[in-house]
């Protein structure tokens, strides 16, 4: 059974279980997101995304991301006054992140040209935003390295208890998800530092260029069931090795 | 002939994404051999195989690497990416590049069938057959 709803004055129809975000993005309606990954678990943390929501005789502002469709709900995506709450929340986010080129775009987009507000005095992950991107891309991966320490102003993303934490394996998800790229991760030619954790990296075993991390292969290996060899061989090495069989076979 | 026009014309035609300088199909200089009585330099262009199936696929931990129907190959969903590099790392023919300052990988998608490396060929030695 379809479930009927009414986007910016468009009949649409829906599935149970779908959130007004993905039924607004099929109708080429765009909404304004930092905190909302297609392949990760719903978290509305950026409070971009808001929306007002008609339902019976109630009316709110509430964040489309994660709010359910339902029958006969009447969504306005732009109107003055949800422009206005995003610009507010745009304008929070743009203190704690003033040099993330998202945030200021979408800031900038909303009429927030600068911000009263100040960032966290002592921020050890300066430009965060608090998404828990990272985090939700750590626990999809099965490693739950991440987490949000501590309440209220003192609320950061790092590792529990702020020790090294042996499920991080240095993949760099956590940063690749980031929208503010705010994730340290420095490479040199053997180690991989993130997170204040360094790990070996895994050498090509024919021309010694950094592959992953130790930590990385052997978690690879443990749950993606390959070989104990798996992977000791940069991407160009696999390739000439290919090439040299395939020419062997042509000529 | 070793050219390498189609590097240059992959290169080029991903280079909004960012990719410059990263052909996802690459020539293999192969030294040199007899052909018909005359000694010729040998290559080899290896690219993408869009296996049936594919270990990229298999262990991409958010399906973001997904078979296009109309093309038959498998291409990358870039927002349901999160950047864990497993790809790379699977693919037996090293034909994942997992590029680490978009933090994206970069796969050959056939440019939606009609492939940049054989339009720009000079030789016709590239060609896409259904």
């Amino acid at each position: 059974m379809s479930i009927r709803l009414w986007i910016d004055d468009r009949e649409v129809l829906a599935e149970p279980g779908e959130r007004i975000l993905e039924v607004a993005q099929r109708q080429g309606i765009s909404i304004p997101t930092l905190c909302h990954h297609p392949a990760l678990p719903v978290l509305g943390a950026c409070r971009v995304c808001l929306v007002e929501v008609q339902q019976g005789k109630r009316r709110e502002i509430t964040t489309a991301c994660n709010t359910l469709v339902q029958e006969g709900m009447r969504v306005a995506t732009d109107t003055a006054e949800v422009r206005g709450h995003r610009a507010m929340n745009l304008e929070l986010l743009r203190a704690r992140a003033p040099e993330a080129p998202a945030v200021r775009e979408l800031a900038t987009q909303l009429g927030v040209a600068r911000s009263r507000f100040r960032p966290p005095a002592q921020n050890p992950l300066p430009n965060c935003i608090l998404c828990e991107l990272c985090v939700r891309a750590c626990a999809h991966l099965g490693h739950h390295a991440l987490a949000a320490v501590g309440r209220g102003d003192k609320k950061r993303i790092g590792l529990p208890h702020n020790r090294p934490a042996e499920a991080c394996v240095g993949c760099g998800s956590c940063l690749s998800v980031c929208p503010t790229r705010c994730i340290l991760l420095k490479e040199t030619a053997t180690t991989r530092t993130i997170w204040g954790q360094t790990f070996e990296l895994v050498r090509c075993k024919s021309c010694g260029a950094p592959v992953m991390t130790e930590a990385q292969r052997a978690h690879a290996i443990r749950t993606k069931q390959l070989p104990e060899d798996h992977d000791d061989t940069c991407e160009l090495c696999k390739q000439s090795a290919a090439s040299q069989r395939l020419a062997s076979v042509v000529w | 002939m070793g050219c390498r026009t189609c590097e240059l014309a992959c290169s080029f035609v991903h280079s909004r994404a960012g990719a410059l300088g990263r052909p996802r199909i690459r020539i293999h200089a192969q030294g040199r051999g007899l052909e018909a009585g005359v000694i010729k330099d040998r290559y080899l262009q290896l690219t993408c195989l869009q296996c049936a199936e594919a270990a990229c696929a298999k262990v991409c931990p958010t399906q973001a690497l997904v078979r296009d129907e109309t093309t038959r190959a498998i291409v990358l969903v870039a927002e349901r990416c999160i950047g864990c590099g497993l790809c790379e790392a699977a693919c037996p023919f090293g034909h994942m590049h997992f590029d680490r300052q978009i933090r994206l990988p970069l796969k050959c998608d056939l440019c939606g069938g009609s492939p940049a490396c054989a339009r720009f060929c000079p030789h016709h030695a590239l060609e896409i057959r259904p």
